[in-house]
């Protein structure tokens, strides 16, 4: 792994070669190993150390050029800053370069985890036969996946700003259906600790949605009550999160966006409750679950920030040029997000419910449109009928198409936020929830 | 020392570490006549060889990559509070370069990666991926069993005849400065965007079995579009010029003609911004190829994987509805449709002469009028359909990647030459004609699908009129090819595609074309969006 040495001494080695007023240098050190398995055996796995070098450089009146290298030789990095400074001479002025950052006062993350950081195939090998060994005895047959990585990430620029963190990550996910293909279950666990995965109990958790949904019933499309599980709403958030610039707000562009006359229309829904009360969303880089970084992308240091609380949108992304332009103060990119909960398992949810469905997760999201943030995607590996306060039949998949913000919107109960791990939005800590009127389009034969 | 002779001494003593310039030396020009890789390149590539041998495996490859990823255009979006526009260049060049060893031991794969290329490293690497097979053999459901390859030394360059990297930034920038102007220069225009995409990938692979192999693939990607909106009606559209992006030189963004279709792509947003909302039922579609090359993408291309079929993507990329006793048989589209996987075709952004296996590329039917035929297969996969050989179909995105099963180009072949778009518009009496792609979603088997488009224009009386908005469709695949009753001739025939199809774990990505001519579907459920 980079030491912070290391980093360090690429960056100041970078910028000793740079030539122009401005240079900004990204060291990204990453070492993994996975395994992959299928068909209740393992099929390809791998160990691998990867590293990126992000130069930024710039002229005195703004033009800018980007280059990324992937070797740390002295030859390596001069050519990436040369190719930097090329391109930032051909490049125009950028009317929306902000100055360089002076040295900032990063916080301290408590996100390393030095067994997962070391961890190699011996320690995975047994999770994953837990796993397949659940599948085996019951007859049926699964897929998945596990992996851990050791991070080292540096920034730093001519201006002193010098940060440096390491962090692991880990997961374990698998799938689980029957040998007829009729039923499907799924169950995932991610930390920052190897130490929390346990093959074990998640193969309890997918073989019980596998079986159960073996006579699954076919269920008509419509507006449906629904019990989506942590993993459905880590999805919607992450994609929220992403509706949350300021700039799409302030430009008609957004679902926080109001309509009016003017330039900019009628402003934003900044300050407005849009969300029942117990709606509290916000990015927490600091939640020692998660896979954060002191800084975020602007550099500034990373903060912990409401976005809607208490159902009153709180705060928008301001990046740090569109920030100074609204002379408000910059705010983090909206990840490493929270749901806040309420003291309820998830049986208490069920029992609340007189006829809806339990969605085990969602797949394939995409923006239907923009403006509104309607979404599209489906239903996965279990989708259950709840009649009176109880779990009956396993029923077919569904297409949707609604927006995340609706399905807060619509929201009466949550349990309490567990860390979850979707592909497209990243590590984000979700409740289950009930909401209602969940707009179910069309019937998904898919299992 | 001169350079050259230093790298050779570098790789002897095994002590030099490797630069940029140094993989420049080891690639050599691109523009090699030569028919045979590198004499350095094959010097490393038998040093993980003869060490998987040592350790005992009985396969090993080794592939050594660089990639290159060069992306460089214009923003141009008004100031807050204000119609005063910003023009916001970025120009980013982005290089990779390490190493891969992929290794059998004991009947099971191991991969280990490091972007440290020296022959020391590519030891101590080739080790480590026997440590992985050797620990995962423990779990093994199957041992792996390789398709027969011919082993094969040569040199390949894709077709190109300007070099886009060769060509000055300055003239990158003014293009598509001038281009993204022209779409701005109504005030009514929120928002231009255009962008130039460049990529290369230098590869280099040997195997145990004998095999050689240098490669160097140059594609292009061109971006142009525009956004509007109604701030009194809270409405934002947007419209995109249809490139094809291609694996082609600079030629390709000339004849591109981004300038000629920037007025259009200015007026078309506007009218998009004004188009009323589509009536939402059943309706009949006409699909251009800029539109339909997605659904061929989604429906077609990933329900034939092979991997998919079988579990393997399970977990993440999902099954497909089409399992194996369905091949040959099934029936999955109308009389119509003839579908082929296609490695070698020209332009074609999967294309290359020999696979991620060391297999030479071919073509192949998928679906032959309108019954499934064949599976995307790799080496590992041919015997458990009882082929005997790979379909040349295995691709890894990077040098740390490990290859496995991917998406060749898939294309819907052309209709007699006598049909013409026009005359597909003249048989629909209430129905769409859609250009681009817009949003997509296809469910986990690959059955159920929703696509949106670029721009939509209403089609009545067999004429078709102006544009309307809002508008997805909704189908089940084979109900959806099944309901295809007309496409056009060859001179329709258009190729586009996506430079970054995802799948695996980890998730990889995959540049893959689609051709097709404009083709009509009947009765097609279509839906008015938010």
């Amino acid at each position: 792994m980079l030491s912070q040495q290391d980093v360090k001494t690429i960056i100041d080695q970078v910028i000793s070669y740079s030539k122009l007023p401005e240079c900004e240098v990204n060291v990204q050190w990453t070492e993994d190993d996975f395994i992959r398995f299928a068909n209740n055996g393992i099929t390809t796995s791998g160990y691998r150390v990867t590293q990126q070098i992000s130069i930024s450089s710039t002229t005195a009146d703004k033009r800018s050029g980007n280059a990324a290298v992937s070797e740390l030789t002295a030859e390596a990095l001069q050519n990436g800053v040369r190719q930097a400074e090329e391109l930032a001479q051909i490049s125009r002025p950028n009317p929306e370069d902000m100055p360089p950052l002076p040295p900032q006062q990063y916080p301290r993350l408590s996100n390393f985890d030095s067994y997962t950081a070391s961890a190699r195939g011996d320690v995975m090998v047994p999770q994953v036969k837990a796993v397949l060994a659940g599948a085996i005895k019951n007859n049926l047959v699964t897929a998945g996946y596990i992996q851990r990585s050791a991070n080292a990430v540096g920034i730093g620029n001519k201006s002193g700003l010098f940060g440096y963190h390491t962090y692991t990550d880990s997961s374990l996910t698998h799938t689980m259906r029957n040998p007829e293909g009729t039923s499907s279950g799924w169950a995932t666990q991610s930390s920052v600790s190897l130490k929390d995965l346990d093959g074990e109990s998640q193969v309890r958790v997918s073989i019980d949605k596998c079986l159960r949904g073996a006579n699954r019933k076919k269920l008509d499309p419509g507006k449906y009550t629904v019990i989506m599980e942590p993993a459905a709403v880590a999805d919607l958030i992450g994609w929220l999160g992403f509706a949350f610039g300021a700039r799409d707000a302030e430009q008609g562009q957004s679902f926080l966006s109001k309509p009016g006359e003017g330039k900019n229309g009628g402003g934003t829904y900044l300050g407005e409750k849009l969300f029942p009360e117990i709606i509290t969303l916000r990015s927490d880089p600091f939640h020692p679950k998660l896979a954060s970084t002191p800084w975020g992308p602007s550099l500034l240091p990373n903060e912990k920030i409401n976005w809607i609380e208490k159902g009153v949108v709180r705060n928008l992304y301001y990046d740090r040029f569109w920030a100074a332009k609204a002379g408000k103060k910059p705010t983090p990119f909206p990840v490493n997000l929270v749901l806040e909960g309420q003291d309820n398992s998830l049986e208490d949810l069920i029992k609340s419910v007189d006829r809806g469905l339990l969605v085990t997760r969602l797949w394939y999201i995409r923006v239907v449109q923009p403006k509104t943030f309607q979404l599209t995607g489906l239903t996965r590996d279990g989708v259950f009928l709840i009649e009176r306060g109880k779990v009956t039949d396993a029923v077919n998949n569904f297409r949707w198409n609604q927006s995340p913000a609706e399905v807060l919107q619509r929201t009466t109960k949550l349990t309490q936020p567990i860390r979850v791990t979707n592909d497209e939005t990243g590590s984000n800590m979700a409740p289950a929830l009930i909401t209602t009127d969940f707009n179910l389009a069309s019937v998904s034969d898919a299992v | 020392m001169n350079r050259r002779s230093f790298i050779k001494t570098s790789i002897k003593t095994s002590v030099s570490a490797a630069s940029l310039v140094f993989a420049n030396e080891l690639f050599g020009e691109a523009a090699n006549d030569d028919t045979k890789p590198t004499a350095d390149l094959e010097k490393l590539g038998e040093v993980a060889i003869s060490e998987a041998k040592k350790q005992g495996a009985s396969y090993a490859d080794l592939r050594i990559g660089r990639y290159r990823n060069q992306f460089s255009g214009y923003r141009l979006s008004p100031q807050r509070g204000s119609n005063i526009t910003d023009e916001v260049p970025f120009v980013t060049d982005q290089n990779s370069f390490g190493f891969g060893v992929r290794v059998i031991v004991n009947g099971q794969w191991g991969f280990a990666a490091s972007p440290l290329v020296t022959s020391a490293e590519i030891a101590r690497i080739t080790r480590e991926a026997i440590t992985v097979a050797k620990a995962n053999a423990a779990a093994q459901a199957k041992p792996v069993q390789l398709a027969p390859v011919k082993a094969f030394r040569d040199r390949w360059v894709s077709k190109f005849d300007k070099d886009p990297f060769a060509i000055s930034m300055n003239e990158k920038l003014e293009l598509i400065h001038s281009a993204t102007m022209s779409v701005k220069k109504d005030p009514n225009v929120f928002s231009a965007f255009g962008a130039l995409g460049f990529q290369s990938e230098d590869k280099y692979f040997a195997s145990s079995e004998g095999s050689s192999i240098q490669q160097y693939v140059v594609r292009v990607y061109p971006i142009l579009n525009a956004v509007a909106v109604d701030f009194k009606n809270g409405i934002s559209r947007s419209r995109s010029y249809s490139v094809e992006p291609q694996t082609a030189g600079w030629e390709a963004i000339a004849k591109a003609n981004l300038l000629e279709n920037a007025p259009r792509i200015r007026a078309e947003v506007l009218e998009h911004l004004a188009a009323p909302p589509v009536k939402p039922g059943k309706k009949d579609l006409v699909l251009l190829p800029s539109h339909l090359w997605l659904t061929i993408h989604e429906s077609i291309g990933h329900s034939t994987e092979l991997d998919r079929a079988l579990g393997y993507e399970a977990n993440y990329a999902g099954t497909s509805f089409l399992t194996t006793e369905k091949m040959g048989k099934f029936s999955f589209g109308s009389e119509l449709i003839n579908v082929f996987g296609d490695r070698v075709i020209g332009k074609g952004l999967s294309t290359v002469k020999y696979d991620d296996d060391g297999v030479l590329t071919t073509k192949f039917p998928i679906i032959e009028k309108g019954i499934f035929k064949h599976y995307q297969t790799i080496r590992d996969q041919a015997h458990l359909i009882g082929e005997s050989e790979s379909r040349g179909c295995c691709y890894a995105d990077s040098w740390s990647s490990v290859p496995f099963q991917r998406m060749p180009n898939v294309w819907l072949a052309p209709g007699p030459e006598t049909v013409t778009p026009d005359d597909l518009i003249s048989g629909v009496e209430d129905g769409i004609l859609i250009e681009g792609d817009g949003s997509f979603s296809i469910d986990q088997q690959r059955y159920n699908f929703q696509f949106g488009g670029d721009a939509f224009w209403e089609i009545k009386g067999g004429k078709k009129r102006g544009m309307i908005s809002r508008v997805a469709y909704q189908a089940r695949t084979p109900d959806f090819w099944h309901a295809c009753d007309g496409i056009s001739g060859p001179s329709y025939w258009q190729q586009f595609g996506a430079p970054s199809d995802g799948k695996g774990e980890p998730a990889q990505i995959n540049a893959v074309s689609h051709g097709c001519s404009p083709s009509r579907f009947r009765q097609i459920n279509v839906l008015l969006t938010d």
